[in-house]
Order: structure tokens, then sequence, then C-alpha cells
């Protein structure tokens, strides 16, 4: 779905955030992890459009992220931004989910559709009327996600989605994720928390100083120890203390532990 | 973060001068040429600006000043060359206008005192952090709340254009266009204002408060977290600018 090749940015001449970047992103949802600073809001603000690269080629279902305006791409590419509010600014929760719709071009009728089905999937929907900066910090941010989620787009990017958010939230997002995922949409997500990453996304990239140093199945990446350590990255809970378990097997979740556990006493 | 500020990173005599003895400077590029209105002396005293700016190497800097002030200057000299009252002596003419030398010499001796002020005020913009001047206001007795006002002037602009940056980004993102022709980029940027001037209004709310828990308003004396910027000879560069400001009173009630 997003081809990426030969790709490099920079902020300041001499001072590269982003070098040399060849990706093929697919259909199966996606993690990028990688330290702070490691480019990786870089990464996804080019893929959006809101930076324009310095050198390689972006293409998005085979348009040219070069020719087209950020507006133009928001059909196409959804981002939810990291701080919620940066991206708020109606005076009542259900603008704010409308906005996106209506500014593609969607009738009111069906962006009020739209917006009610997303603001339901994040719970929010007995709050349509209230100012959103009202709401808690953790509602503010499923807010946003139900704005972008009503833009109906292709692809969906996160960017750090459980910030602030409590297991209620976090289990609200996930199901989000999953009916993103059933009604085939590309759902990224840049993210720190590796435990989320290991229950959610299907593939994981991980950045480092400006590159990809690692990139294939979450449970592919999580095994590699050695590279993660490299890149400042930790592996999961469940699946470091899996290995220092000794287990030669790669855990990403506990209920995987668990059902392994049982195999190992029935046997 | 960006900076407004114009202060410019160097390594010279100038930037190691006190601010206080750079403010002593400005008085003394006043009131000079009030004091001794002779153009010679206003020349005198711009060539010693210049020469100063030069010294801290930032007269680059100020080109782009200079060039908006020789714009209006420009138009100062025109109009008094050309209409002042008490215009005689012509100088030469050029279609329906002439050219005096009265106007001129008059026109003259406000651009050169203008040049004068302006260049001051130049060693001390481009050669002090803006912190390092208030905190030293500060210690001279400025309440540290007017100092704080001015300060967080220079924090709060930059902040606020890249809020502005940000949320321009965020409205992007959903489909608004805010590229392209100029009723477009109109069109975008008054929804803009709703969210940074509201934004920059929460964020006062939550500063005063982070302020007040650090203790900003305790009676007590305060101390600075950075060392006083001691420069060896302002004491006799301010007493010289004194002193040289007295001559310069006395010269013209004498002489």
């Amino acid at each position: 779905m997003i081809t990426v090749s030969n790709l490099s940015y920079a902020y300041q001449k001499g001072n590269p955030v982003l070098i040399d970047i060849h990706l093929n992103i697919d259909q199966r949802s996606t993690a990028i992890i990688g330290q702070n600073g490691a480019g990786k809001t870089t990464f996804v603000k080019l893929l959006k459009g809101l930076l324009k690269p310095f050198e390689g080629e972006v293409f998005i279902q085979n348009q040219q992220v070069k020719n087209r305006t950020a507006a133009e791409l928001a059909k196409i590419i959804g981002l939810v931004f990291q701080n919620p509010n940066d991206q708020i600014f109606k005076n009542k929760v259900l603008d704010e989910v409308m906005f996106g719709p209506l500014n593609m071009g969607i009738d009111k009728q069906q962006a009020t559709e739209n917006a009610m089905e997303a603001l339901e999937m994040v719970g929010l929907h007995d709050k349509l009327d209230m100012n959103p900066h009202d709401l808690s910090l953790s509602e503010k941010k499923l807010l946003c996600i139900a704005s972008v989620v009503a833009m109906d787009t292709n692809i969906i990017i996160l960017d750090e989605p459980t910030i602030a958010q409590d297991y209620q939230g976090k289990e609200t997002i996930k199901k989000v994720i999953k009916t993103l995922k059933e009604k085939n949409k590309l759902v990224m997500t840049i993210i720190h928390d590796m435990d989320f990453v290991a229950e959610n996304f299907e593939r994981t990239i991980v950045f480092n100083e400006g590159k990809v140093i690692l990139d294939g199945d979450t449970r592919f990446v999580f095994a590699q120890k050695d590279i993660l350590k490299s890149a400042h990255v930790e592996a999961p809970e469940i699946t470091k203390l899996g290995e220092k378990l000794g287990y030669r097997k790669t855990f990403l979740t506990i209920e995987e532990f668990i059902d392994y556990k049982n195999q190992e006493r029935n046997l | 973060m960006r900076s407004i500020s114009l202060y410019t990173e160097r390594n010279t005599v100038i930037h190691a001068m006190d601010p206080i003895s750079k403010l002593f400077y400005i008085l003394f590029a006043l009131l000079i040429p009030i004091i001794l209105p002779s153009i010679k002396v206003s020349i005198v005293c711009v060539v010693l600006g210049l020469i100063f700016l030069l010294v801290a190497r930032v007269f680059k800097k100020t080109i782009p000043v200079f060039s908006f002030v020789f714009l209006i200057l420009l138009t100062v000299i025109i109009i008094q060359g050309l209409f002042r009252p008490g215009n005689q002596t012509t100088l030469f003419h050029f279609g329906p206008f002439t050219l005096y030398k009265e106007g001129l010499m008059f026109a003259f001796g406000v651009a050169f005192r203008v040049i004068n002020i302006v260049s001051a005020f130049m060693i001390l913009i481009l050669t002090t952090k803006p912190s390092d001047l208030v905190e030293s206001l500060v210690r001279k007795g400025l309440s540290s709340k007017i100092g704080y006002v001015i300060i967080s002037v220079f924090q709060i602009i930059p902040e606020m254009m890249s809020s502005m940056e940000t949320i321009t980004d965020a409205q992007r993102s959903r489909g608004m266009e805010t590229e392209g022709n100029l009723q477009t980029r109109m069109k975008a940027f008054l929804p803009l204002l709703g969210p940074v001037i509201l934004g920059s209004l929460a964020n006062t709310k939550e500063r005063a408060m982070a302020l007040e828990v650090r203790g900003f308003n305790s009676k007590g004396p305060k101390t600075y977290l950075l060392e006083e910027k001691k420069y060896r000879y302002s004491k006799v560069v301010q007493w010289g600018i004194l002193l040289g400001i007295a001559c310069a009173l006395a010269w013209r009630i004498l002489v």
C-alpha cells in the first residue's frame, strides 16, 4: 500500500533525521518503534505529506506523495497526533469528529453517521455536546482517534495512542484497532509501549538514528535481542520473562505463555 | 526552539562587555548629538557606532535593519530637501523640482542622529542575550516580575509560532486545504486563531501555577541561577561615558 524508496530528510542541513529509507508497507498492521529522536514521527509526517522529502519517493496506493497536498492525502491516510491538544479545535465533541469528513466533501448526513459510529467505537457517544477541552486527557486522545476513524481512510496512523490511557482505555483502543483491521484498513502506529505492540501489531519496524535497522514479523523482531539492544528498545515483559526462563519460543502475549505452560504440564 | 531574539553568538570584546555598559553607550549616543547639535559630532558618533558593530563582527546582521531605516530616511531627505520652509540655496533642479541646501543639511542631520541611535541599540541587541540584559537589570533593582514579563515575551512568541505550525498540520491532516492561493490561505488562517489564542491563554494559567509552585512570589531575597557576567573594565567604560557626556555639556555651556 505504501512504497518508500531512497527516502532522506533533514530539518537542518548536515543533520539528517532520516537516511536512505527503503520500505514496502503492506496490509499487515505495523508498529514503528525506536528511541526518541530516531526519526519515527518525521517518517510518518513524510508519509502524510506534511513534510516534503529531500530525496527519494513515497508512493501511497500508487499516488506520488510529493505531488499532492496534505489535504488531498487526507482522503487516503489519516494521522492521529500525539498531543490531542494540537488537534482539537471545535467546541463540541460531535463537531470535532465531523470536521474531517466534512472537509473531505462527505455530505452532512453521512458525516454524522460516520461520526456517531466512530464515537460509539471509543465510548464517547454520550458526550456529543460537551466541549472537548473539558474532557480528560485520555478521553481527548480517544476523541482524536474517533475524529480520524470517522474519515474512513484506508490507512490510519496512530502516534502514541496509549499515552495517558488506563487499562480500560487501552482495551478500547485495542478494540478500535481490531475493528479497523476487520474492515481491511492498514493500521500503523508509533509507540513506546512494547506490550501493546506485541498484542496488536503483526509487523514491527525498528528505527535507529534515522535508519531502519530491523523489520519483520513482530515475533521475529522481538526475538532479535542484540539488535533491539543496540536500538535501545526493550522486548515486551512477557517476551523477556520467557527468554529468562530459557524457553526457545518467543512469547508475545500473556495468554500465549499460559497456554504454552498448560500444554507443557499436560505432556 | 526558534528564537525571536536577534542575539548573535560571537566571541568578541563587545560581547564580553556587561549589558549595563552597553545601556550607558545608548545613553551616550542619544545625548551627545542633542548636547552638541553640530553635524560633525553626529558623524563622529555614527563612525564610532559602526566601528563597534564591526568589532563585534555583527555588521552583516544590521544590514536588514539599516536598509529599512534608510528607506524611511530617504523619504525624509527628499521631503526636507524639496519642501523645507526656509529653503533658499538651490543645489540643482530636476524637472519641476528643486533641491535646496538648507533642507538637505537638516535632513542629513536627522539621518545621522537616527543612524547613530539605531546602531547604538543594535550593539546592545545583537551582542546581548535578552535574558542576560534582563537579569542584570533585575540585579540593579528592576522588579523581578517585570523582568519575567520581558523575558517571557521572548519565549511565548516562538512558542505560539510553533504551536501554530502544529495546529496547521493537524488541520491539513484532516483535509483542510491550507496551501495554494491567497484566498485558500486566508480561509485556513482564521480557524487557526481560536486554538492558538485559547491554547496560549490556557498555557498562561498553567505557567502561573508552575511559577507559583516554584516560589515566584516568595518574599525572601532571591539568588540567581547564572553567575553575574562581569566585565573587568565596566566601571571604567561607564565612568568614561559619563565623563564624556559631562565634557560635552561643559563644551556646550562654555564655548
